[in-house]
């Protein structure tokens, strides 16, 4: 009983362990390379003509030439959803089935993932209500739980492609899943529009297949770092999570950070911690020891976030005229965060989309907004932004299909790839969908990688709670200037703004 | 007002203060403390009935969850009254399970039994893990605290609602409290334990189960009180830790983790081995996290700080530090 005991013991301690160390995600990346070929040997032969004698020289010129070569990998066989509309009126029941992985279970963010599923539910109910895509084919989403895990990811998305026979995905909430759902979609050829994850390489890979609609981390961390650099930030903690959404942000962030001059330190833990209290203390240590302004910035996502917050002011580290805290985009669930974080007043937190002030003149958000108050009973509750995002990203699906006429994922990218300019893009609930870069119209020198097929617009807002229990339409919007609904950049804590919203 | 005594000031070597070391020790007793009532639990468990709970960890997350369900059913109902009913609420569920699925283990009506009481107790951890998912829902949940602290300034020592400053050194107020709850109860254990006919008859079938037997005590009996209680004081430490952390259904998975290398570490069924264990992993896990040279890892390698302390010990001592020598 003891050596089973002990044995088992050693087995958990092992699996903490490595859970502990940072594990490398491999990834394959396809893309246009320029290749240089030798294409012509030209031997001449030229006569010199010196005056004492004849010489006979062999000159050798190589012409090379730049071919622009195009790396096509062919989807691997395994995909089962129908290419046709004529295959599909073959089935039973002609359903087109879409596949959304999202965090239904730790240490994935399972508030994320229920706010997304609501998301997805509501948006079926649009596209069916009037007998679904072209009138006649309903859409049916497929949830898979991937907890937020790189392992489980891949499996969601070979399993809803292969198993389950999903025309596309559209979702996720975790870059550590997204990274490898994208491989699966690129793997076998199906379009993937990605909701909430974050890290650059899930576009930056430029695989046709993939789409996002959520900012890129490096696109929030330029906001963030101009945020503090405004404030006049002089010093950032930036605590993260060890995964490859925290890993990654946090160190954009600090790139950006030192550009504007802001010195940082990054601080990891790992998604699921508990107890920060050590951390806490670390980092007070370290501010203490730094002159004027600073920061505070989570990069933790979801519940852990909450426990961080708190044990923080707990801690010490609150929010004051010197020290800017920055909570974690969840804050904007105000029910949730003040039940979970009490002592959590005058903290800001970064909003990525739309406030209810942006929403007013959109008639799809409106519509979306008053069905997701409906779905989760609270009359207070403000779609997050990962709700909007999930929601818009069914719609782009639909969208997609509708306007190509086409199940084939080749046509489903010309589709939306043809959403080329604001002017011409697809109003979602959150903004009007246009991508830029793609198959089509490469990505320049000189843009980042990450930009194709990435929405260049998404809405980053820093907003911040200045009253206990405050909700969060109440909460001033304190940056960028021109969105700013309190007259300040910032409330000091024990203050009032100038100017209540 | 009082002066500040040294230790709380900051007095810098290698740019580390005298307080700061001061803080993190603080904080890992202060945890420490709720370690070993979670593992002492476990001890008893393990020393009595020869096995290893896997759901230990849920007690503890149930004791949360029935602190949390009453102090908001039921507002303004003093925090004390939450906890004991937690404690009374794992008790039952702790025995009605003993009996129903480890009585027939310990009559002899189960072929294997070491790999059944794994199975079975894993099979409960899941089941109250789904059971509370369905019930409390995913979404994070804490409970209103205990009391807030009345502002006080006495110089050395100041208050704000939620935390106490010594000196310059911020401590929880939430974990004060569930500290000194864990102590009192970590009392009443130690004077049951060694002070009552009862906790006699406890060491009793911990030592030699044929031998308790002969001179009248019920063995049966003893296991199904030794699971209740520490089903209870899993409940407990669960129950004064909800208006600390958030609390989701699967929160109970790294506390049990926990009290494993906690009773390997002081000694597989030595009462003492876990107390002193807990304050220990406490203090290291702190230690660790406050020291380590690299503040990108320091907090991703806290299980990692005690769990080297673990192996030192399974190395030098594999007994553990109060284990019985085989």
């Amino acid at each position: 009983m003891k050596r089973w005991m002990l044995i088992v013991t050693v087995l958990a301690i092992a699996s903490l362990a490595l859970v502990a160390c940072p594990q490398p995600t491999p990834q394959v990346i396809e893309k246009t390379v320029v290749v240089t070929k030798e294409v012509e040997k030209v031997v001449t032969k030229e006569v010199e003509k010196v005056v004492t004698q004849v010489v006979t020289k062999e000159v050798e010129k190589i012409i090379t030439q730049e071919i622009v070569k195009t790396v096509e990998v062919t989807p691997e066989k395994g995909r089962c959803a129908p290419e046709t509309f004529a295959e599909l009126d073959k089935m039973e029941k002609p359903v087109i089935k879409i596949g959304v992985p999202v965090p239904l279970s730790a240490p994935g963010s399972v508030t994320g993932g229920q706010a997304m599923q609501i998301a997805a539910n509501i948006a079926v109910n649009h596209i069916n209500e009037n007998g679904g895509i072209m009138g006649k084919y309903p859409i049916d989403v497929v949830f898979y739980d991937t907890s937020g895990l790189p392992e489980r990811g891949r499996a969601g998305a070979e399993y809803l492609i292969t198993e389950e026979c999903v025309a596309a995905i559209a979702g996720e909430y975790h870059s550590a899943a997204g990274v490898q759902e994208k491989e699966i979609a690129h793997k076998y050829g199906v379009l993937a529009i990605f909701a909430e994850t974050w890290n650059d390489k899930i576009t930056a890979a430029q695989y046709p297949e993939v789409f996002r609609i959520a900012p890129a981390s490096s696109m929030v961390a330029q906001a963030d770092a101009k945020f503090f650099s405004d404030l006049g930030v002089s010093w950032v903690a930036i605590v993260a999570e060890n995964t490859d959404y925290g890993v990654p942000a946090s160190e954009a962030t600090k790139e950006r950070l030192a550009d504007l001059g802001i010195e940082s330190e990054i601080y990891l833990a790992e998604q699921g911690t508990q107890d920060f209290s050590a951390l806490v203390s670390r980092v007070l240590q370290d501010v203490q020891q730094r002159e004027g302004k600073k920061g505070v910035l989570t990069l933790i996502t979801g519940e852990t976030s909450y426990n961080f917050e708190q044990q923080a002011v707990e801690g010490g580290l609150a929010p004051a005229e010197d020290l800017i805290f920055v909570a974690n985009q969840v804050a904007a669930n105000h029910t949730e965060f003040w039940a979970n974080v009490p002592d959590g007043n005058y903290m800001t937190f970064r909003r990525v989309g739309v406030v209810p002030a942006l929403t007013k003149d959109n008639p799809v958000a409106q519509r979306f907004i008053e069905d997701y108050k409906k779905a989760t009973k609270d009359p207070d509750r403000f779609p997050e932004s990962y709700a909007f995002e999930q929601y818009d990203a069914l719609m782009l699906v639909a969208y997609a299909i509708e306007k190509a006429g086409s199940l084939k994922t080749a046509d489903l990218i010309a589709a939306l790839e043809a959403l080329d300019s604001r002017e011409n893009g697809y109003q979602g609930a959150q903004g009007v969908y246009y991508f830029k870069y793609g198959v089509s119209r490469p990505v320049p020198e000189g843009e980042p990688e990450w930009m194709w097929h990435q929405w260049p617009d998404p809405a980053i807002l820093f907003l911040q709670y200045w009253s206990d229990g405050q909700p969060v339409d109440e909460a001033c919007v304190i940056w960028p200037e021109h969105y700013q609904t309190c007259g300040t950049d910032y409330v000091v804590p024990g203050t009032e703004p100038p100017v209540k919203p | 007002m009082w002066p500040i005594p040294d230790i709380l000031l900051d007095i810098n070597f290698f740019q580390i203060t005298s307080s700061y070391i001061f803080r993190l020790i603080l904080e890992g007793l202060l945890i420490g403390i709720i370690y070993s009532l979670m593992a002492l639990g476990l001890t008893l468990i393990f020393s009595v009935l020869n096995i290893v709970s896997f759901a230990h960890g849920e007690f503890y997350m149930i004791g949360g969850y029935v602190v949390y369900v009453l102090l908001t059913r039921f507002k303004g109902m003093p925090g004390l009254v939450g906890i004991v009913v937690a404690a009374l609420v794992t008790f039952l569920i702790g025995a009605v399970f003993e009996r129903l699925f480890l009585q027939p283990m310990a009559k002899g009506k189960v072929d294997r039994p070491s790999e059944y009481a794994i199975l079975v107790t894993f099979g409960l951890s899941f089941f109250l893990q789904f059971v509370l998912l369905g019930i409390m829902g995913p979404f994070p949940k804490k409970a209103p605290r205990f009391w807030s602290f009345p502002p006080i300034d006495l110089g050395v020592i100041r208050t704000t609602k939620a935390t106490l400053f010594l000196g310059n050194i911020p401590l929880s107020g939430g974990r004060i409290f569930a500290a000194i709850i864990a102590l009192l109860a970590l009392g009443a254990m130690l004077w049951f334990m060694f002070r009552t006919w009862t906790g006699w008859a406890l060491q009793a079938v911990s030592q030699d189960r044929n031998a308790a037997a002969v001179v009248g005590i019920n063995p049966l009996t003893m296991n199904t009180l030794a699971f209740a209680l520490g089903a209870m004081l899993a409940g407990l430490a669960g129950a004064v830790l909800v208006t600390v952390f958030s609390w989701v259904p699967w929160v109970g998975v790294p506390a049990s983790a926990k009290s494993f290398v906690i009773i390997v570490l002081g000694g597989m069924g030595s009462i003492p081995g876990s107390l002193v264990g807990g304050l220990i992993l406490g203090v290291v896990e702190s230690l660790g996290t406050g020291l380590f040279p690299d503040p990108a890892r320091a907090q991703a390698y806290r299980d990692v700080f005690g769990l080297i302390i673990f192996a030192l010990v399974l190395w030098l001592k594999p007994t553990g530090l109060f284990g019985r020598e085989l």
